[in-house]
Order: structure tokens, then sequence, then C-alpha cells
């Protein structure tokens, strides 16, 4: 009797870790799988230079679309946007998806809204006066 | 999700499928506050309000929040 408690619990078991590793297996394909197409997008959506700017440097610059002496340095992981204005650091900016998503996507993320509507991507993040200027 | 213009004017059953399929994800990720925006190669990007078929490409962005 005891010997068949064990084996069922032994089953019980087993089945729990199966299923746990597959879970786990089936969301590491699934991220794997949309960070491979967030990297497609990105490069599908910034020019030549952009590409080869973040690739080299770690950021890519957006101009502003009202004021073209505005620059965006968009970082290509997590981190501040910076704003360069006349060669000055001015002001960093947080703004971040409610989701979970690739680092790319977020690259993608500020480039649209940077050229599409600054006003709302403005209104929206938070800003932070820079530490130093330079 | 791709379909072609030309495809769904004459009928094609598949591209229509796949309009229908983009427009319901549109509809549904713009009600979950997403916003889209129209991209082109050498263009710069463009708020979308409402499903363009005859967009190149169509992104949307999940709602964001100051960080």
């Amino acid at each position: 009797m005891e010997t068949l408690a064990f084996m069922v619990i032994g089953m019980i078991v087993d089945l729990s870790l199966i299923l746990c590793v597959n879970f786990i297996v089936k969301n590491f394909l699934k991220w794997s799988g949309a960070k491979q197409r967030a990297i497609e997008l990105l490069r599908a959506v910034l020019s030549v230079d952009q590409h080869h700017q973040l690739v080299q440097l770690g950021y890519v610059d957006i101009s502003g679309p009202q004021d073209q002496e505005r620059i965006y340095h968009v970082p290509r992981g997590p981190g501040l946007v910076r704003v360069i204005e006349k060669e000055s650091l001015t002001m960093s900016l947080c703004l971040k998806p409610l989701e979970k998503v690739p680092d790319a996507d977020i690259v993608v993320m500020h480039k649209l809204m940077l050229e599409a509507d600054e006003e709302t991507y403005l209104q929206t993040a938070n800003r932070f006066a820079p530490l130093c200027a330079g | 999700m791709q379909w072609n213009e030309q495809d769904t004017q004459a009928g094609d059953a598949e591209a229509i499928a796949a309009l229908r399929e983009a427009e319901r994800i549109f509809a549904k990720e713009s009600a979950r506050g997403a916003t889209a925006y129209r991209v082109e190669a050498g263009k710069p990007a463009e708020r979308l309000e409402q499903f363009d078929p005859q967009a190149v490409q169509i992104i949307m962005v999940p709602r964001v929040v100051e960080g």
C-alpha cells in the first residue's frame, strides 16, 4: 500500500516537472521568436545609416520633426532617451510600453512616436534634468 | 499579416481573409490603447487613426506610460 502511494506521488511529481519544463521551453521559444522578429522589424524601419549608428554607438539619432536642431539619442537597450539641443544635453526622457516587448521593439516605438507624434511623446514621457551638460 | 491589394480587389479569398484579420487586429489593439503608424521606406512615420488597407506597412505600438 505504501509502495503504491509512493508510486502515485512519484508520477504526480514527474508529470508536474514535465509540464513545468514544457511551459518554460514554450515561453522561451515564443520569446526568442519575438526577439528575432523585432530585430528584423528594426532593420526594416531604420535607414542603413541609422542602423549602422545603433550598432556602432549603441544609440540612434532621431531628429525632432518640430525642431530640426533637437536630436533624440534613443538607446539600443533599456535606458533614458537623451535630448540634445545645440550639441548640449538638455534633458533625459523615460517612456515605456505597458507590455513587455523586446528591446528592438522599444527602439522602433521611440522612432515612430518621435517622428509621428512628438508632442504626445513629450507630454507622456517622464523628464529628468541632465546630470551633466555636454 | 500580409496581403496584396490587387488580389483583394480581384476577390482572392486568401487575400481578403488576411485583410479582414489585419483589420480585426487593428481594431482589437486600438481598443486596448495601442497606436497605429503608417511606415514607408524613406518617409517619416505617420500616425493612423483608421485602418488603411492601402498602407505599405502598419505598425502598432502598445499603450505607453511614463517610466
